[in-house]
């Protein structure tokens, strides 16, 4: 018996010496890559730090600047502003996605098309959408001009230089959204649309009450990670309008944290500004969740 | 069991790799290794590949270099500081002067320099837009040597000219500023009656070409000791409103929602703009116009002086360098070895760094400009650092530009807008100062 006992140990200290080892891998990699670089914008952000030297300790005094700053508030307001993106993204991949569900010809051709932008180098694509929105021959005016309309220097004026990138970020989006959509509607079981239709449903009810549920958790997915993708908008802003475009009218959060640490040496405000939106982002998600629990159970 | 404990050291081998890979592998140097960091197009990397493949015969070391785009370059450079895998030598541009040496991220290579290099046949300003004696740029030790210097010249299409029967400017004799509206009207026109224009006078961008009108009416960005924001005052006011009123009361260039630089420096490559700037890196591709062209100084204001700014770029040596005399050597050879700089020169990317070398250049070349000395008196006699090189960040100066668009639309007075954005840019400036640890 008490051999055994001691085997049996023997034997779990040497497994559990082994499962320690190949857990170690990926917390090492936790700690080294996320963990410590986490830890030191914190620390960071309460330093005057210009990127270059040794970060020297100044208390909340970051903070208190960017409550301050009214550039900070502008580009967190355009960053929100941009957001009107997501919903508009939502429905309309929706019904791209209806759309190409219907057995008929050329839906592969067309579900490709809708992916290719989603596969694009977002740099290219953005600079694709800075010649399509020039003022003089950009493709969006020649069309626009067909129609007899005058259309504005798109990036060069500060009340359509914002729409002008949610546009562009709304096509690049859609392919994206549009694939889950379809999967999930295909994953739809047929035997709810028979029951309905028995039942004396129409198509609308049928979509209202059958498929709008039904592709709630990949609304939910989608909604959650566009929201934090929206919240860290940067490269199609800071190749479209370099400067921020017209009045500080494009700049986002993250282009201005960008430009605060690279341009003007202040590294330590650009980190008190990433824990912000981090924290943010965390709890704009985490409420997220927990509406979307909620909803959850009122269906069931 | 012996196949576990071989998973358990393997395992513990790869983890132990992930820390280690993290802090060994520096950069920089070993033995008789440099790194040497630039940025730029791929003639500049050609002409630098080969100056620095003589520099390795001649003084039997491996120069590694790492090259990024321009855009790239900065961020990359401050990672790898962040990092601590600083290069030997890499490009640095005025304005990160200040704070490259308050950081102690650049050596002070002032002995070297003056033991080897004749200061006398380089450009003053090259050299001197990398000194720094604590407080101000421009005077005290040497901490870069100029990798080039960018005059910010002036031309106009000659073609055009004859074409309207104008007489062509006079090299030696800048226009005033009415001379030069006056001509500019005369070249802002309909040439096939269609009913709208195809041609204007000019075609400016504010935040390159701004400067030349304010210095030249006698007003300026920042006082003597930069500790001051001087850019309400009425001669500043005057330039500003005369570069709006180009478009907004002249008409002589594109209208406001087309007049940014891609499309003027497009209409100016395809013969449509009468006057337009013309930096050293804009020559080999101004070179294939199919209209002829020619340098000028900028039209003067009050002061009866002309003015523009010259830009540069400068090589440092990190101070971290283990191999520092080498690393100087390459940062000095790169600035004024004459084969090197002649295959700078040859690739049409820039101006010799050497002056005597300069003039050859003026007398032997064959391609356009004609009036290269142009480029030289503004290198030897009235260029201007850019504003914001001579502090400590740009953050105050960018100020200016950002809420400038109704200014230039006409839509306020850019006395009014002067008056409200100064307090700001001041704000601003001060902060810097205070980072820098001036005033």
């Amino acid at each position: 018996m008490s051999t055994t006992t001691i085997r049996r140990s023997r034997l779990h200290r040497r497994e559990h010496l082994a499962a320690a080892a190949f857990i170690a891998v990926p917390v090492l990699g936790f700690l080294i890559f996320i963990a410590y670089p986490l830890l030191f914008a914190v620390y960071a952000s309460f330093t005057k730090w210009n990127g270059l030297g040794e970060p020297v300790l100044n208390g909340l005094d970051n903070y208190v600047e960017m409550w301050n700053d009214p550039y900070f508030w502008q580009a967190m307001g355009n960053t929100v502003f941009m957001m009107i993106g997501i919903p508009i993204g939502l429905v309309i991949s929706l019904l791209l996605a209806l759309a190409l569900n219907r057995k008929m010809r050329g839906t592969t051709f067309f579900r490709t098309v809708y992916y290719v932008p989603v596969i694009s180098s977002l740099a290219a694509v953005a600079i694709l959408w800075q010649w399509a929105y020039n003022g003089d021959f950009g493709l969006v005016n020649q069309v626009l001009a067909f129609f007899g309309i005058d259309g504005p220097n798109w990036l060069q004026n500060a009340d359509t230089a914002k729409p002008a990138i949610v546009i562009m970020a709304v096509w690049k989006g859609l392919g994206f959204s549009m694939l889950l959509y379809l999967a999930a509607l295909q994953s739809v079981p047929r035997h709810l649309y028979e029951a309905a239709a028995i039942d004396g449903a129409g198509a609308f009810s049928q979509f209202r009450h059958i498929t709008i549920p039904m592709l709630r958790p990949v609304t939910f997915f989608l909604v959650v990670t566009s929201i934090i993708g929206g919240a860290q908008i940067f490269i199609e802003i800071n190749i479209m309008t370099p400067t921020g475009g017209p009045e500080f009218s494009t700049a986002s959060i993250v282009w201005y944290i960008w430009q605060k640490a690279f341009n003007y040496l202040q590294m330590g405000y650009a980190t008190a500004m990433s824990v912000v939106l981090g924290l943010l982002v965390f709890v704009i998600t985490a409420i997220q969740f927990q509406v979307n629990r909620r909803s959850q159970f009122s269906i069931e | 069991m012996k196949s576990r404990i071989l998973a358990v050291t393997a395992v513990s081998a790869v983890a132990l790799a992930t820390i280690t890979g993290c802090s060994s592998g520096a950069a920089g140097s070993d033995g008789d290794t440099i790194t040497f960091m630039f940025r730029g197009n791929d003639a500049e990397k050609a002409a630098y590949t080969a100056a620095i493949e003589q520099f390795e015969k001649d003084h039997d070391v491996d120069v590694k270099i790492i090259m990024t785009t321009a855009d790239e370059y900065s961020t990359k450079l401050k990672a790898a500081i962040t990092g601590k895998q600083i290069p030997d030598v890499f490009y640095i541009d005025p304005g990160s002067v200040q704070a490259y040496v308050k950081s102690g991220i650049v050596k002070d290579i002032t002995d070297k320099v003056e033991e080897s290099v004749d200061l006398d046949n380089i450009w003053e300003y090259g050299v001197d837009s990398y000194r720094f004696d604590g407080k101000l740029m421009g005077q005290g030790a040497i901490y870069a040597m100029p990798k080039d210097i960018g005059p910010f010249s002036f031309g106009y299409n000659k073609t055009m000219f004859d074409a309207a029967g104008i007489p062509l400017p006079d090299p030696e004799v800048p226009y005033t500023w009415a001379e030069f509206v006056d001509v500019a009207k005369k070249l802002t026109l309909d040439t096939n009656s269609d009913g709208t224009l195809d041609q204007w006078g000019t075609g400016l961008n504010v935040q390159w070409n701004l400067q030349p009108f304010v210095w030249s009416n006698g007003g300026d960005w920042l006082n003597e000791d930069r500790t001051k924001v001087t850019v309400d005052t009425p001669e500043f006011a005057e330039a500003l409103q005369f570069f709006a009123d180009m478009s907004n009361v002249e008409k002589v260039t594109p209208s406001t929602s087309d007049a940014q630089t891609l499309d003027t420096y497009q209409r100016w490559m395809q013969g449509q703009i009468g006057f337009f700037p013309v930096g050293p890196w804009d020559v080999p591709t101004y070179e294939k116009l199919d209209f002829e062209w020619d340098l000028i100084p900028y039209p003067v204001g009050a002061t009866g002086e002309t003015a523009t700014w010259t830009g540069t770029l400068g090589i440092a040596v990190a101070e971290t360098t283990k191999n520092a005399d080498i690393a100087t050597e390459l940062a000095i050879y790169l600035s004024t070895d004459p084969t090197a700089q002649q295959s700078l020169v040859d690739a049409g990317v820039q101006v010799p760094n050497l002056k005597d070398m300069a003039d050859e250049w003026v007398a032997s070349a064959t391609l356009p400009p004609a009036n290269k000395q142009e480029f030289l008196d503004i290198a030897n006699e009235y260029g201007r650092a850019l504003p914001a090189n001579t502090t400590y960040s740009a953050e105050w100066y960018d100020e200016l530009f950002k809420n400038i668009q109704p200014v230039l639309d006409g839509e306020q007075s850019a006395e009014d807008y002067l008056a409200e954005v100064q307090p700001r840019m001041q704000q601003l400036l001060d902060k810097a100062n205070a980072d820098a640890g001036i005033g």
